[in-house]
């Protein structure tokens, strides 16, 4: 076991340093002026631009930029943003608190509502609510996260003033507010943002729990289980949904990096301060600090949830393990 | 009982999200503002604000925090000595051409309660003339030959040649910072210092927070020399996404935005609100259609077609540019005469745009050479069709709508135009490297007329297009020097410009802002949006927004 695992760490390692290589190679090969953003509000002149380009090392050749950038991984300093001329590890880490209370609260929406659901529906396989949830589900599936944003915004916080449009706290709550009103707070302005997301990706996770669980169902092993009287809750619980859970675990795999900085629409709609919007802006402006930055970041987790994933299976099924 | 408990959790949770209404009681009361604008404002410092942070929320920021020695006056007028009203100077005497003498107000403080000096003022110019510190700033204070103190509170500038906007450059560009704070931080290290993440000024407002990403909170200075602010809390909110800014001022989470968004329709939409009004204000962007001069394939040569002066004057004659400014923007936008946004000085008394005239331009295509020989709408000279690329990036939707409609109307007199819809870096990369047929710019300007020198002069340092008229230049050197009847040189050097036509200047916006009707004498200043904010009012109807959360 410790051999498999050393091995699996090592080869996610490799991956790791395999895409940063490729990412900043790529990047820097896209067409593109990395001043652009500076320029936005009055053009700069050459010598303000050499002045730049030195201080964000882009007069150096290629090479010497990557090794700039390696040795600075090395030591935890991801550069300067061109864009905000802030160090990006403080910039990635003040976005990163908003980001996980989002992505962890639409995992956690997924993972409970939507496991639940789909274990409901493959259990009244056919029937009206297995039918009315596949409509909704898909109709939320296939709806534009940014389109049901601003539509849940105008309902909710124009029309009927019931929460917050936009944001992640009240700037004008007084800060002795306490613990309890900063809570709140926080909850409500976190609802239409969660929501919206969930709204369009839970789907996924219903439909593959109830497909897994249908094939689950349909084997004689819990058939022996009804045949020895079980209850069909305890069959479903005990026998079926344990089974049934492997190809969500994949699912959970690939939503952790997306959940993290593929909520773009839904952080702009809300002005949710997370990392997408943060790792968007400095794709669309090529600040290449920042966009190396988010990308360790991704690349890091692309690769950890993946091997989270592999881990969850070996530990759930000895047959992974020992093949 | 596993039914009843979910049931009940249920509800519980449901509850709780009312019963915040008890948040929104220990909200601040009606005297305080929430503006909602689309940049973070991360280094509000002056002399500090250049490069990654010459954005315009750090100057609006700074506008609150510090004073200058004098401000612009209501005609925004920066040449001459007479436009300008004192802030932390109260008075100014000119003892010669080259000197000009100030009076630092003794009630001027700091926001820690220090009295704002001499010593200050030299300090600042000290770094503001530093080109390692803030090297836009040390070329515009390059004709300042020496400051001096005497005494606490006099400063005496001393320039090295006479010219029209000495007065506006002494103040403009280096607002004082508190040498008693600073002075023992390393010029090098000024940017890193903790000053700078707790800043203290001299204005109408303290710091008081910055949550990044999010908003920064601003206090009310108690003591403000020149009356205490009846606004005692400002908030100044980020939000990226133009629809969350709308947002954000229609759900009453916001008092103010800085530009409503197009479409037009986003205008009505805050207009039939009864609690918020809408405030046009000057914009000081002009937009226009660039005429390379230089041949993008061979940057030594001159450009084939559009380096005659006549194919130029005829491209600007086909256009119909009120009628595209009037589609585009509505009421919100004018065609301008040179390049010449509302926020500058000199648009005022300058002569009328040439209208619309196909015939003309049709006319002179042809005496050029230009004729559609083969009928398929397009003139041809030499086996050459008269096709042109204008590059724009996409991520404006008013240029992207007025291209379209110079497309159209350029076809109508046989001039071929095909549309480069770039991603927004590629577009600047482009432009800055002269590789392109037509650009559509717009150019964001300062107050002062002399931005002029940096586009249309032979050696200006943004003049992308290497568009080169010695009359413009020995005009423009004039108007920077004029003492007496300065618009009217000014005026001479956009006529010379617009009959050179080295670009079609197309529209100059008007932007629009959204505030609550819940505050009273309401001015919004074109060359800094809140700067005057101290001096509105407050009615005391209360805040309405999502108290139900």
């Amino acid at each position: 076991v410790a051999s498999w695992l050393l091995r699996r760490v090592a080869q996610a390692a490799f991956t790791f340093v395999v895409a940063l290589v490729l990412l900043f190679f790529l990047m820097r090969l896209a067409p593109g002026d990395p001043l652009w953003r500076l320029q936005e509000g009055a053009e700069i002149g050459p010598a303000e631009r050499r002045l730049l380009e030195e201080r964000y090392g882009l007069n150096q050749p290629l090479l010497s930029q990557f090794g700039a950038f390696a040795s600075g991984v090395a030591r935890g300093d991801l550069g300067t943003s061109i864009a905000y001329g802030l160090p990006v590890t403080g910039l990635i880490a003040s976005r990163v608190p908003a980001t996980l209370l989002l992505g962890g609260a639409v995992l956690l929406l997924n993972f409970t509502l939507g496991l639940w659901l789909g274990v409901r529906q493959a259990v009244r396989r056919g029937g009206v609510e297995d039918r009315a949830l596949t409509v909704l589900s898909l109709a939320c599936y296939a709806t534009p996260s940014f389109w049901l944003g601003l539509m849940l915004a105008w309902l909710f916080a124009i029309e009927w003033r019931l929460l917050p449009s936009g944001g992640m706290a009240d700037p004008l709550l007084h800060p002795d507010a306490g613990m309890l009103a900063t809570l709140r707070d926080l909850a409500a302005h976190l609802v239409l943002p969660a929501a919206t997301l969930s709204a369009v990706t839970i789907a996924a996770t219903m439909r593959h729990q109830r497909s897994a669980m249908l094939e689950v169902l349909r084997l004689p092993y819990i058939l022996t289980a009804r045949a020895k009287g079980l209850a069909d809750g305890t069959v479903t619980r005990r026998h079926a949904w344990r089974n049934a859970l492997f190809p969500v675990i994949t699912i959970f795999g690939l939503w952790l990096p997306v959940l993290v900085t593929g909520s773009v629409f839904v952080e702009a709609v809300f002005a949710w301060p997370g990392l997408g919007s943060l790792a968007a802006a400095a794709a669309s402006g090529r600040d290449y600090p920042l966009l190396m930055g988010t990308s360790v970041l991704t690349a890091g987790l692309v690769v950890a949830s993946s091997l989270l994933t592999d881990l969850a299976y070996a530990l759930l099924d000895p047959r992974v393990r020992d093949a | 009982v596993t039914r009843w408990t979910r049931r009940n959790l249920l509800a519980a949770v449901l509850a709780a999200l009312p019963s915040a209404s008890a948040a929104a009681l220990q909200r601040d009361g009606p005297a305080s503002i929430v503006i909602v604008t689309g940049q973070e404002a991360p280094m509000p410092i002056p002399t500090l604000m250049e490069g990654s942070h010459s954005n315009l929320a750090n100057f609006e920021i700074a506008d609150h925090l510090f004073l200058r020695l004098a401000g612009l006056g209501p005609s925004l007028t920066t040449s001459g000595d007479a436009g300008f009203i004192p802030q932390l100077a109260r008075s100014w005497t000119r003892r010669d051409s080259l000197t000009l003498a100030f009076e630092l107000d003794p009630r001027a403080r700091w926001h820690d309660g220090v009295p704002v000096t001499s010593r200050d003022v030299l300090f600042s110019f000290s770094r503001a003339r530093d080109p390692a510190i803030a090297p836009k700033a040390a070329t515009q204070l390059r004709y300042v030959a020496g400051v001096e103190a005497e005494g606490d509170h006099r400063v005496v500038v001393r320039f090295s040649r006479r010219y029209a906007e000495q007065l506006y450059d002494a103040t403009y560009h280096a607002p004082p910072l508190p040498a008693h704070l600073l002075a023992d931080v390393p010029p090098d290290q000024l940017a890193r210092s903790t000053y700078v993440s707790r800043p203290v000024g001299s204005g109408p407002y303290r710091w008081v927070r910055s949550v990044p990403g999010q908003f920064i909170e601003l206090a009310a200075n108690e003591q403000f020399f020149l009356g205490r602010p009846t606004i005692r809390r400002v908030v100044v909110r980020v939000a990226k996404d133009a629809d969350a800014r709308l947002n954000l001022v229609l759900s009453g989470d916001a008092d103010a935005m800085d530009n409503i968004p197009p479409p037009a329709a986003n205008i009505q939409r805050v207009s039939a609100r009864q609690d918020l009004r809408i405030i046009p204000v000057p914009s000081a962007t002009v937009g226009y259609l660039l005429y390379n001069h230089r041949d993008p394939r061979d940057l030594t040569r001159p450009h084939p077609i559009l380096g005659d002066r006549q194919v130029r004057r005829a491209l600007t004659l086909a256009l119909d540019r009120r009628l595209m400014v009037q589609a585009v923007l509505g009421r919100y936008g004018e065609v301008p005469f040179g390049p010449v946004s509302p926020l500058l000085w000199i648009r005022h008394g300058a002569p009328e745009p040439l209208g619309q005239d196909q015939a003309a331009a049709r006319e002179l295509l042809s005496s050029r050479g230009w004729v559609d020989r083969d009928g398929d709408g397009v003139r041809e000279r030499a086996g050459r069709p008269l096709a042109l690329r204008i590059s724009l990036p996409n991520t404006s939707a008013v240029r992207q709508q007025l291209a379209l409609l110079v497309q159209q109307q350029f076809r109508a007199v046989g001039v071929g135009l095909e549309l480069v819809r770039l991603e927004g870096p590629v577009w600047m990369e482009r432009r800055s490297g002269g590789d392109f047929d037509i650009d559509f710019s717009t150019a964001v300007q300062e107050p002062s007329p002399s931005v002029l020198l940096q586009s249309w002069s032979c050696n200006g340092s943004t003049n992308v297009a290497k568009y080169c008229d010695p009359v413009v230049d020995s005009l423009l050197e004039r108007a920077l020097l004029a003492r007496t009847d300065a618009r009217g040189a000014w005026h001479q050097v956009l006529r010379r410009i617009e009959e050179d036509a080295p670009a079609t200047f197309l529209y100059a916006p008007i932007y629009v802002f959204a505030v609550n009707r819940r505050f009273d004498n309401v001015a919004i200043r074109p060359e800094s949006s809140w700067s005057s904010l101290w001096r509105w009012s407050v009615r005391s109807a209360p805040r309405v927004g999502t108290a139900g959360y």
